[in-house]
């Protein structure tokens, strides 16, 4: 009771209370507020959550069921039996999936992770039908830039094509995600020369872009592979000059070998680093002379690369270069290179790895026995 | 001389007053950049595919490495474990760091390893080391283990790690730590998704392991510890990770990146020397190295936190061994701020030196001194009869029901983001622990700080000592190491 008679002795008398007290009880009403808010919202979004996943535990297997059913219509000896005809089902599937249109999106993005050939092509078939298109890309309009991405996602996932017209203003968005995104769909879906961005774009290239593309690029049946040396030529983004370095190897286009070379005299190290890796890569033999002779004005990172790119070429002509370096260079990194290399090269010279041994320090010995053990993957 | 009295504590009112006003509005604004961070965090989430990362030829490699002293009881299923995380190109390092017990033997048997002739560069200087092992089976090829003298911490033993990997990336975890499965994968993320800067540390909450289920070294069911102080800790943790680290990754000022996981730029380490094993908080000091060596060689960094949960690992079970390591991580935070005093309002350090020190003098090292004195002066006042007991109390209400709203707050960020519990009551019964946390809690915590201090003070080193491990769901094991999560210490205070 006394309690109750302070507090409302407090209220009351309110602004005759000093400064702190008066601060003091604002902050202690908000925070007794938003901490039942806070429990509040808390139960709700678990509640919500719970029915909703309650619902769609339901509704996920016959939503499957039926665009399996569809895709094995033509594609299996024994059709399903509950269905006549194609248009059977989508009439079905229409019904469960009105109100639910995003999970039917993303349940044929799930299969089509999965699929390939005949049935990959009756999904995309199935998502025209139940005008998911139409669904999807109405989130290009949308003003919250997720909902362009994740539109831009279902197209290129699925890989439904959509008119230029869509994409290509997407590819100049405020938002550099939007950006990058409509970039992706743009080289999957696109008929009209899908590298015209590497033509054009200033943005830098991210890793996991990178990565992205790589993957969109090198398991896309439809596109026809360029030579990537042309941008290594003219291209002013040196993201862009990387990433062609990568698929130049990946492709292993020694037709573009003359372009890498050109790299070498470019003044970013990590550019020329990545160059050298390169021609290692694709084993441009013609261009061994060239890093051997300028091997001793590079810098650390670079010097590392020849002496690898050496070794991967296997020509064995610049074993001495590499005895050397192996023998006399100061850094250990250098060493190892130099030691793997011999390694590579040892067909080329037999009896010169024992005789190395023979010969030098316990260090050197060590990384030769290093580089020579099958069972250390990673040198 | 009464007027001074009076002057001097009027004085130190007004300041503990407006002290803490500072601290708890440094709180609110950590909750709106949590927030904003936790948001962009899920939005990214949605596009990105974790299967393009795992498989993809030009993912950059990541060398684990977990340091491990005594640990026979749990290595053999915690190195298959980290075996069998997604990921293309990754290394597992497991040191052997001098163990007594049957740690290597057990590895060696159990991976058919055998002694190979390892060229190690010796980049930062460790405890020698006796021999490395790798395993003959193919299927194990991704092992590497390292046998090496005891070097009384956790520090010598990582370092051993970083100068044997052999990728431009290592993740530093405990070898009796449960990983996630993508944990690679979701902690290089923000490397590759970095758009200007070189992201040159990652980290990923821990939470308590105590109670959850595992299977095969994999998490089956997240539960709250059903033990007290295990719980508190959990609170503790998720205020830490989700309010204070989440907010300062928005602003690129994270003070620290976790010992028990976290991914770094493995040149950066190396140039900044690695951990030091001097350190009693050998995380955060090798970050602010991280950090100083950028911004010494300007180079654009930034460290990065997500939200999600990747690491599991049992809290301190006892009260005893709870005081022996926050003891230490007082001792830490104090041997922190003598080691890197030039930092302090350094503008040549940006965020290190201007935000990320700064704070942690004013309100993580010195939170503990001034709630100290504040109750030593309560007491005197007390006696003297000098105190108005119904604004002492309603000031009392104001901290605790703030510190309450922090931690559900906390919580619900937790919730909405992951829904880590499967039931609503784990969740609330995980609610109720910030009611008690001040009366029990925050009380030993504050008590360890300031033995830390005096323990700093008077040159009294840590005595590294044996933390009884029950394993998860295993038998007891011994580990040299405590688990050091420094960050939470900005949530102690709250």
């Amino acid at each position: 009771m006394r309690v109750f008679y302070f507090i409302k002795d407090l209220i009351l008398n309110f602004r005759g209370l000093p400064l702190v007290i008066q601060l003091s009880l604002i902050v202690i009403l908000t925070a007794i507020a938003f901490t039942v808010i806070a429990l509040f919202v808390m139960l709700f979004y678990r509640y919500r959550r719970y029915r909703r996943e309650k619902k769609l535990a339901k509704l996920i297997p016959i939503i499957d069921d039926l665009i399996f059913a569809y895709i094995s219509f033509e594609n299996s000896d024994k059709p399903d039996p509950r269905f006549a005809a194609k248009s059977d089902i989508v009439a079905k599937l229409r019904r469960y999936v009105r109100g639910h249109r995003q999970l039917a999106v993303n349940r044929l993005i799930e299969y089509k992770k999965d699929l390939r050939g005949n049935m990959s092509y009756e999904l995309n078939e199935l998502f025209m039908e139940l005008n998911l298109d139409r669904f999807c890309l109405r989130k290009f309009r949308s003003l919250r830039r997720f909902r362009k991405i994740q539109g831009l996602t279902e197209f290129a996932t699925m890989g439904i094509p959509v008119a230029d017209a869509y994409i290509l203003p997407l590819t100049h968005h405020r938002s550099r995600e939007v950006r990058i995104m409509a970039r992706h769909a743009y080289i999957k879906l696109s008929k009209n020369d899908p590298f015209k961005f590497f033509d054009s774009s200033s943005d830098r290239l991210l890793v996991w872009d990178q990565i992205e593309l790589f993957r969109i690029i090198t398991t896309n049946e439809n596109i026809t592979i360029p030579n990537f040396g042309s941008w290594l030529t003219y291209s002013t983004n040196p993201s862009i000059i990387h990433f062609c370095l990568k698929l130049v190897v990946h492709y292993n286009q020694t037709e573009a070998v003359p372009s890498v070379t050109r790299l070498l005299d470019t003044r970013d190290h990590d550019l020329r680093a990545a160059a050298i890796n390169t021609l290692g890569k694709v084993k441009a033999e013609q261009t061994e002379d060239r890093l051997v002779g300028i091997y001793n004005d590079q810098p650390l990172r670079c010097q590392i690369e020849i002496l690898k790119a050496v070794g991967r070429m296997q020509t064995g002509r610049y074993i001495d270069f590499l005895t050397n370096e192996f023998l006399y260079a100061g850094d250990f990194r250098l060493r190892k290179a130099a030691a793997k290399s011999i390694v590579n090269n040892s067909r080329t010279e037999p009896g010169l790895i024992e005789q190395l041994m023979a010969n030098t320090t316990p260090e050197n010995q060590l990384i030769m026995k290093h580089c020579m053990d099958p069972l250390i993957k990673y040198v | 001389m009464r007027f001074f009295i009076e002057s001097v504590a009027w004085f130190y009112e007004y300041f503990v007053f407006f002290y803490g006003l500072v601290l708890f509005l440094s709180y609110l604004l950590l909750v709106f950049l949590s927030m904003i961070a936790i948001r962009k965090y899920l939005k990214r989430n949605t596009y990105t595919d974790n299967d393009a990362i795992i498989y993809s030829p030009i993912a950059p490699g990541i060398s684990v490495i977990a340091p491990a002293y005594n640990e026979e009881l749990t290595i053999i299923s915690n190195v298959h474990s980290l075996l069998t995380l997604n990921y293309v190109r990754f290394e597992v390092i497991i040191i052997n760091d001098g163990s007594t017990d049957k740690t290597l033997e057990l590895l060696i048997d159990e991976f058919s390893l055998v002694k190979v002739d390892f060229a190690y560069d010796e980049k930062i200087t460790t405890r020698p080391v006796k021999g490395f092992y790798k395993s003959t089976e193919p299927s194990f090829s991704k092992l590497l283990v390292i046998d090496k003298e005891n070097g009384k911490s956790k520090a010598d033993g990582s370092n051993a790690g970083i100068n044997a990997s052999s990728f431009p990336y290592f993740v530093c975890t405990d070898v009796d730590c449960i990983l996630h499965k993508d944990t690679l994968v979701e902690l290089i993320r923000p490397v590759m998704q970095e758009p200007k800067r070189r992201a040159i540390a990652v980290g990923a909450p821990l939470r308590m392991a105590n109670s959850c289920d595992f299977e095969d070294g994999e998490l089956i069911r997240m539960r709250p510890p059903k033990s007290m102080l295990p719980r508190f800790q959990e609170v503790e943790y998720i205020r830490a990770y989700m309010l204070s680290k989440m907010g300062w990754s928005l602003i690129n000022a994270v003070p620290n990146v976790s010992g028990g996981l976290g991914l770094f730029d493995t040149e950066i380490a190396i140039q900044a020397g690695g951990y030091n094993y001097q350190s009693f908080a050998e995380d955060q000091d090798m970050i602010s190295r991280m950090i100083r060596y950028c911004c010494e060689q300007r180079i654009k960094y930034a460290i990065r936190y997500i939200p999600k949960t990747l690491c599991w690992t049992e809290g301190p079970p006892t009260l005893k061994v709870f005081v022996r390591q926050r003891t230490r991580w007082g001792q830490g935070l104090l041997q922190l701020i003598v080691q890197h005093i030039r930092v302090f309002f350094n503008p040549r350090y940006r965020r290190l030196g201007m935000i990320v020190y700064p704070y942690n003098f004013f309100f993580e090292f010195l939170a503990p001194i001034i709630e100290l004195t504040g109750i030593i002066y309560m007491i005197i006042l007390v006696i003297l009869d000098r105190i108005n007991w119904p604004y002492a109390l309603l000031i009392l209400a104001f901290a605790y029901t703030y510190a309450i709203l922090m931690s559900i707050i906390a919580i619900l960020w937790d919730q909405l983001t992951f829904r880590n519990y499967r039931t609503w009551k784990e969740a609330l019964a995980l609610c109720a622990m910030p009611l008690f946390e001040m009366f029990f809690y925050h009380p030993l915590v504050l008590f360890c700080a300031i033995r830390g201090y005096i323990f700093y003070m008077i040159g009294k080193r840590h005595v590294w000592g044996d933390m009884q491990r029950r394993g998860f769901g295993r038998s007891t094991a011994h580990v040299q190491r405590e688990h050091t999560p420094q960050t939470v210490r900005v949530a102690q205070d709250v």
